[in-house]
């Protein structure tokens, strides 16, 4: 099968061109449009999105009409039944996956948001600040040896962070406050610290606070944190 | 009639590979997919990093768009041309279509390249990981295709326009469509959405 007799070439090759053909200057048109609409800001943000987001699905119809020739002929049904059950996919994955995220975002209570910032130190969301603490700041460590803990009392900045420092052979709760009326501090209510390791907290809160191990009250300090 | 059935045959063969393709480039879709969610959902996470109206130029995506956009025609033209079994014309258009996917290729990386030469990587922001994991694996299935498509020709220049060659560029015709659909949508969603 080299080159077919000219008679015997398939009917549709010239409308094959024109297929091309007019499929490539109504891409171009349907490119044109959105690029004029956004470039001169000729709708409102919404609108403007919905509008071009449909032109991109027009665009894609046009290709597929006249570039994939999908729907077209009798024959390749089947693809077009697995387009459309992947196309259906796409809108389950995609659109569920906006839908969620814009709703935790709008709905998740103010409480819960302002918490959770403390906790994971996020200090900026949507490029406003959260008033959280960022950057690098003094460390302070208490280190708790042989049940006594030194020093005793830590004077700190905002922001500074303060490490909890367990060198003895069994684990401790830190608590914030004076036992048994515990307090949290810097969104932690209670620090678990294993024999030999150390945890550590950002002091975000003003003023002076004491700590002590919840299953040995007598182990206990305070700090003051200053602006 | 016997020659009649032997088309028939291999017709069937036909079908079953470009559906087998078909499924592939279904799949690929479905990746596409979740990087668009990606994108989507993460694209105001700058971390107070650039956004993308600060980085992005418009006119060089528009450019970019033509481009691939005139590949796409041109390949269509050279699918034609390798039905009727005119080498020198399928030559010919597959040779556009190549140099403008190649100067498309060269536009993206020329973008990519200012925009880590400002300081900004994809370890910057949420927002610029999802960029360039969308943006990125296009171009590669875009530098996936040329090699593919330089191969190819490279073997109907050696052997000729033979059936199994014809049904090899039709494979890629559709591949090539394909990855201009899908620019489409990161056209209208990364560049243009980012100015809306």
């Amino acid at each position: 099968m080299s080159k077919l007799p000219e008679h015997n070439m398939p009917k549709g090759d010239h409308g094959a061109t024109r297929s091309y053909v007019v499929g490539f200057i109504l891409s171009l048109i349907f490119t044109a449009i959105p690029y004029y609409l956004v470039v001169n800001k000729a709708l409102s943000s919404s609108v403007l999105l919905i509008v071009i987001l449909a032109i991109a699905v027009i665009q894609m119809l046009i290709q597929i009409f006249f570039f994939l020739h999908l729907g077209r002929g009798p024959k390749p049904l089947y693809n077009i039944f697995f387009f459309a059950g992947t196309v259906a996919t796409i809108l389950v994955v995609v659109g569920g996956s906006v839908f969620i995220m814009n709703n935790l975002h709008h709905m998740v209570p103010a409480e819960a948001a302002k918490k959770l910032i403390e906790k994971e130190g996020i200090y900026q969301i949507n490029g406003e600040k959260t008033g959280a603490c960022q950057g690098v700041h003094s460390n302070h460590k208490v280190t708790i040896k042989n049940d006594i803990v030194t020093p005793v009392y830590i004077e700190a900045r905002l922001c500074d962070t303060l490490t909890f420092i367990n060198e003895d052979e069994k684990s401790r709760e830190m608590t914030f406050g004076s036992h048994p009326r515990h307090a949290s501090y810097g969104g932690e209510s209670e620090l678990a610290v294993r024999k030999g390791r150390s945890k550590t907290v950002t002091l975000n809160e003003l003023g002076t606070h004491q700590f002590h191990d919840h299953l040995d009250p007598g182990v206990a300090g305070s700090f003051t944190v200053i602006e | 009639m016997v020659a009649h059935k032997q088309m028939d045959h291999e017709e069937a063969a036909n079908d079953r590979v470009m559906f087998g393709f078909w499924v592939y480039l279904m799949t690929d879709l479905l990746m596409f997919a979740v990087l668009f969610a990606v994108y989507a959902v993460l694209k105001d996470s700058t971390a107070g990093g650039p956004a993308g109206r600060d980085l992005f130029r418009l006119p060089l995506a528009l450019q970019e768009t033509l481009l691939l956009l005139t590949s796409s025609f041109t390949c269509g033209l050279g699918m034609i041309a390798a039905r009727q079994g005119n080498k020198r014309q399928v030559l010919g258009w597959f040779g556009a279509t190549f140099i403008l996917g190649l100067a498309f290729l060269s536009l993206e990386l020329i973008e990519f390249a200012e925009i880590i030469h400002e300081g900004y990587t994809w370890q910057t922001s949420a927002f610029l990981s999802a960029f360039f994991s969308l943006v990125g694996t296009h171009g590669l299935h875009i530098t996936f295709g040329l090699l593919w498509m330089a191969i190819t020709l490279w073997f109907v220049v050696k052997r000729g326009l033979t059936n199994n060659m014809v049904r090899k560029l039709a494979l890629l015709s559709l591949f090539w469509h394909f990855l201009d659909i899908v620019w489409i949508f990161i056209f209208t969603i990364v560049y243009l959405g980012a100015f809306v």
